[in-house]
């Protein structure tokens, strides 16, 4: 399957999901309460992928750990978190963490 | 169609109301834009993807994914659960949408975001009788909805003249950065969040992003083990 026939179908994919989640207790007019187990492992779960996402992406290139001062992008996530934590401003850890990831991937020489 | 008085006059107080939440969004819808075509999708599935998918937060989380060329069910599978917090509020929504037409649900099901849900769940209450609510959950709604066409498609347009060198496509991942901070609001979160990252590293060579479904199974039990064992209940 080609690149852009793969975008179409992840999209197409990921609208229905969207949707889905959005819809499954309006659009059947649904009155039914959460469980509370369920309500908590709602709240654990969307955290729990996003740091999965992040820190493999951060912490691995071509594949391997690369957990050194010469991986920009480790150096420039961990910046991120640090204005994240600070500021809770999403611009300012987008800007800040894509200036320091681009200082170390200059002085690292890629 | 004509709209009544009231309908307007609804319609224009949800918009005002959610108009202050177009700061926070527009750069986001900006770096989102941009993020999208440099990690490779076409322009024009760019603009689908926002307007069809419509969720900021799972179009920035796909984009690793894409890049690493992960498995479709992998993906979406990853669109499941960084969009389940919709679930509960799909929970809190349906009973004050629940005399409407099915057309109308579908639609404000559809254009569900985050902060105009906020705005919605604290100044109404489900027994509320009034008949004009629904009017102003889609004023501001459609406020938002606009913004983030309009950011991403500068994004978009944006983007594809950025040389590729830049890498810009790692504001997605600064940006789920910024994201998952807010969420690390008790212990035994920033626990699971914890084991997700360690074990979605250490399971890095697995075949299939299987890491990735490790690292989020790892982190739910993680997260409902130090809730359990920790004295003050969340």
């Amino acid at each position: 399957m080609g690149e852009v026939a793969f975008g179409w179908m992840l999209i197409t994919g990921m609208a229905v999901v969207a949707f889905l989640v959005r819809a499954v207790f309006i659009l059947p007019g649904s009155r039914l309460r959460l469980p509370p187990t369920a309500e908590r492992v709602l709240r654990y779960a969307p955290a729990a992928a996003l740091v999965a996402i992040i820190i493999p992406d951060i912490a691995l290139a071509h594949g391997v750990w690369a957990i050194s001062i010469d991986n920009p992008r480790l150096i420039g996530g961990l910046a991120a978190f640090a204005i994240a934590a600070a500021t809770r401003s999403i611009l300012l850890t987008i800007v800040g963490g894509m200036l320091v990831f681009t200082l170390a991937r200059i002085l690292a020489g890629g | 169609m004509r709209l009544h008085d009231e309908q307007v006059s609804a319609l224009r107080q949800g918009a005002l109301a959610s108009a202050s939440l177009l700061v926070g969004m527009v750069p986001w819808g900006i770096v989102a834009g941009v993020a999208m075509v440099s990690a490779g999708l076409t322009q024009a599935q760019a603009v689908a993807m926002s307007v069809l998918v419509f969720a900021g937060s799972a179009q920035l989380a796909v984009l690793p994914l894409l890049i690493v060329k992960a498995p479709l069910w992998v993906i979406l599978a990853t669109t499941l659960v960084v969009n389940l917090r919709y679930v509960i509020y799909s929970a809190v929504l349906a009973p004050h949408f629940g005399h409407l037409s099915r057309p109308w649900r579908a639609l404000l099901s559809y254009i569900t975001v985050d902060g105009v849900f906020a705005l919605f769940a604290a100044r109404f209450r489900p027994e509320d009788a009034d008949p004009y609510k629904h009017w102003f959950f889609l004023g501001g709604s459609l406020v938002m909805w606009c913004g983030w066409q309009v950011s991403t498609s500068i994004g978009v347009f944006a983007g594809a003249m950025i040389p590729k060198e830049w890498s810009l496509e790692f504001a997605s991942t600064l940006g789920l950065i910024a994201l998952v901070m807010p969420l690390l609001f008790d212990r035994a979160v920033v626990w699971g969040a914890f084991a997700a990252g360690a074990v979605a590293l250490a399971a890095a060579g697995l075949p299939l992003n299987l890491g990735l479904l490790a690292g989020i199974a790892a982190g739910v039990a993680v997260g409902l083990a130090v809730a359990r064992l920790s004295p003050t209940k969340a």
